[in-house]
């Protein structure tokens, strides 16, 4: 055997090992039902406490959520939606919801009509599902002009005009508060054609992998707060006091973290090792 | 030449005047503009699809064809779209010109239960790759390597809420480092997209940028 496949396989058996690791350590802590407490971030109180003073200066006002995520970002980004639903429900605000990606309207319908019957409100009076448009940042420029321009007709086929839902709604300058849960850049997008135009109060939910790249705007005030991967979901779970999946989810979490942070520390040991040893030699 | 380049060309400085001089102007007439041509994009980019999935199905009947390696997978992915296209025209019980599709048709039962778990499935290995990633790449072979290293275990460490059972302190340091080293870098990056962004969109409305019209310029 040369010495580059030894090296080669070395390489695999090692990439082999880490993923057995990882899997067993997710399945053994989502099997054992660990609970753990979790204390909400500032980031996600913000979020929390914009809508609980929404709900209190202006009850029954429209907020709208835009699901910007498909199938693959469900696991992250569903639980997030779930909660945020379930405190405007539960506030009897109005949500208005829709999305950008095409993949993600059947997800997005199965939790609104689960939520809203939880709630027992109903399409057109309690909330409205605008779904899915092409267009993107001119899609949501159309919406500045004229909502019910952009959208003539709801999810269902019903004509936005004279909906309930939509009373006092002419555009997306009469909606106090957007949350948008994107897995791609579309919280740039809100930002930029949305909430600097029209002048509405946002805030963002992502995957954790894009959370750091939205710091700059919560600095400049542009987003209220930042839902950040599942970790952000169980931090509105908690806040709604309904712990699901989010909170569920943070043990096999915590635990896949300190695994990884353990494996560093053991490759770094490894090098730390061999470094005294070629010192020892010379 | 006049009708492949000149004309173009034309097209693409004065629509993109246009589009740049009504921001700022507070005029009915350029809102109403506005609407218009955002209305006009919306249109062109429904057509886009159309183009994706000819060109997707394009690309994997090549490689079906050619036999390439992995040619499987492509014709798994006409599987894949003609399941779901015909389901989306079947469209039981309203049909394909009837309302969007309705919970229990085959349509929703393909999306929940093939699409959903496969797109989870597939992001979720995500965790792997990076788990193993982060063992092979995080060695403190030097101070900038060192400091990388340390920043990435104290932010893992730090957004898990065990860190916050031990000690407040874990959390802290965390948003301390997305929140000052982080914001400082992310904001540079911004800053030079936005600024290559300007240039670019610059170059293209004057003519000098012309591969988008399928040339590498003159």
């Amino acid at each position: 055997m040369s010495a580059p496949d030894a090296s080669l396989r070395k390489a695999l058996l090692a990439r082999r090992v880490v993923y057995l690791l990882l899997a067993a350590a997710i399945i053994v802590t989502a099997l054992a039902k660990i609970k753990m407490k979790v204390v909400p971030s500032p980031l996600s109180r913000q979020v929390y406490d914009r809508i609980e003073k929404l709900a209190k200066d202006k009850p029954g006002a429209p907020i709208l959520l835009s699901f910007d995520y498909d199938p693959s970002a469900k696991e992250e980004l569903y639980p997030m939606s779930q909660a945020l639903l379930r405190h405007a429900f539960r506030r009897n605000l109005r949500p208005i919801v829709m999305t950008f990606w095409l993949n993600g309207v059947g997800l997005c319908k199965e939790l609104l009509e689960r939520t809203a019957k939880e709630a027992g409100k109903e399409s057109g009076t309690g909330f409205v599902f605008l779904a899915y448009k092409p267009g993107g940042s001119n899609l949501l420029l159309n919406m500045g002009e004229s909502l019910k321009g952009a959208f003539d007709k709801d999810f269902y086929g019903k004509p936005t005009e004279g909906m309930p839902a939509l009373a006092g709604v002419a555009s997306l300058r009469d909606i106090p508060v957007v949350v948008g849960i994107a897995a791609g850049s579309s919280t740039e997008m809100w930002i930029a054609y949305g909430r600097d135009r029209f002048g509405f109060d946002l805030a963002a939910g992502c995957t954790a992998v894009i959370a750091p790249d939205l710091y700059p705007f919560l600095q400049s005030d542009q987003l209220f707060g930042l839902l950040g991967g599942l970790r952000g979901a169980a931090d509105y779970e908690v806040l709604i006091g309904k712990p699901d999946s989010g909170v569920g989810g943070m043990p096999a979490q915590s635990v896949a973290h300190f695994l990884i942070i353990g494996l560093i520390l053991v490759a770094n040991a490894h090098v730390f090792l061999r470094w005294l040893k070629r010192r020892r030699e010379a | 030449m006049f009708y492949k380049r000149t004309i173009p060309l034309i097209i693409v400085f004065v629509t993109g005047l246009l589009a740049f001089v009504h921001e700022f102007v507070p005029h009915p007439i350029s809102a109403a503009f506005r609407e218009e041509m955002t209305t006009w994009f919306r249109i062109i980019g429904g057509f886009g699809m159309f183009i994706g999935v000819y060109s997707l199905l394009h690309m994997h009947t090549m490689r079906v064809r050619r036999q390439q390696a992995g040619w499987g997978y492509s014709a798994f992915v006409f599987l894949g779209a003609a399941a779901m296209i015909v389901a989306g025209i079947v469209n039981e019980p309203h049909g394909p010109l009837g309302p969007a599709p309705e919970d229990g048709t085959m349509f929703d039962w393909f999306y929940m239960n093939v699409q959903v778990p496969c797109g989870a499935t597939i992001f979720s290995l995500l965790a792997f790759f990076m788990a193993s990633a982060a063992f092979r790449t995080f060695r403190a072979r030097n101070i900038e390597a060192a400091l990388l290293l340390v920043a990435a275990v104290i932010v893992m460490f730090g957004r898990v809420p065990l860190s916050a059972m031990i000690s407040d302190a874990f959390p802290r340091a965390a948003d301390v480092l997305l929140e000052c080293p982080n914001l400082a870098a992310k904001r540079g990056i911004l800053l030079g997209v936005s600024l290559g962004a300007i240039s670019q969109s610059l170059r293209i409305l004057f003519g000098i940028e012309r591969t988008y019209m399928g040339g590498g310029g003159d």
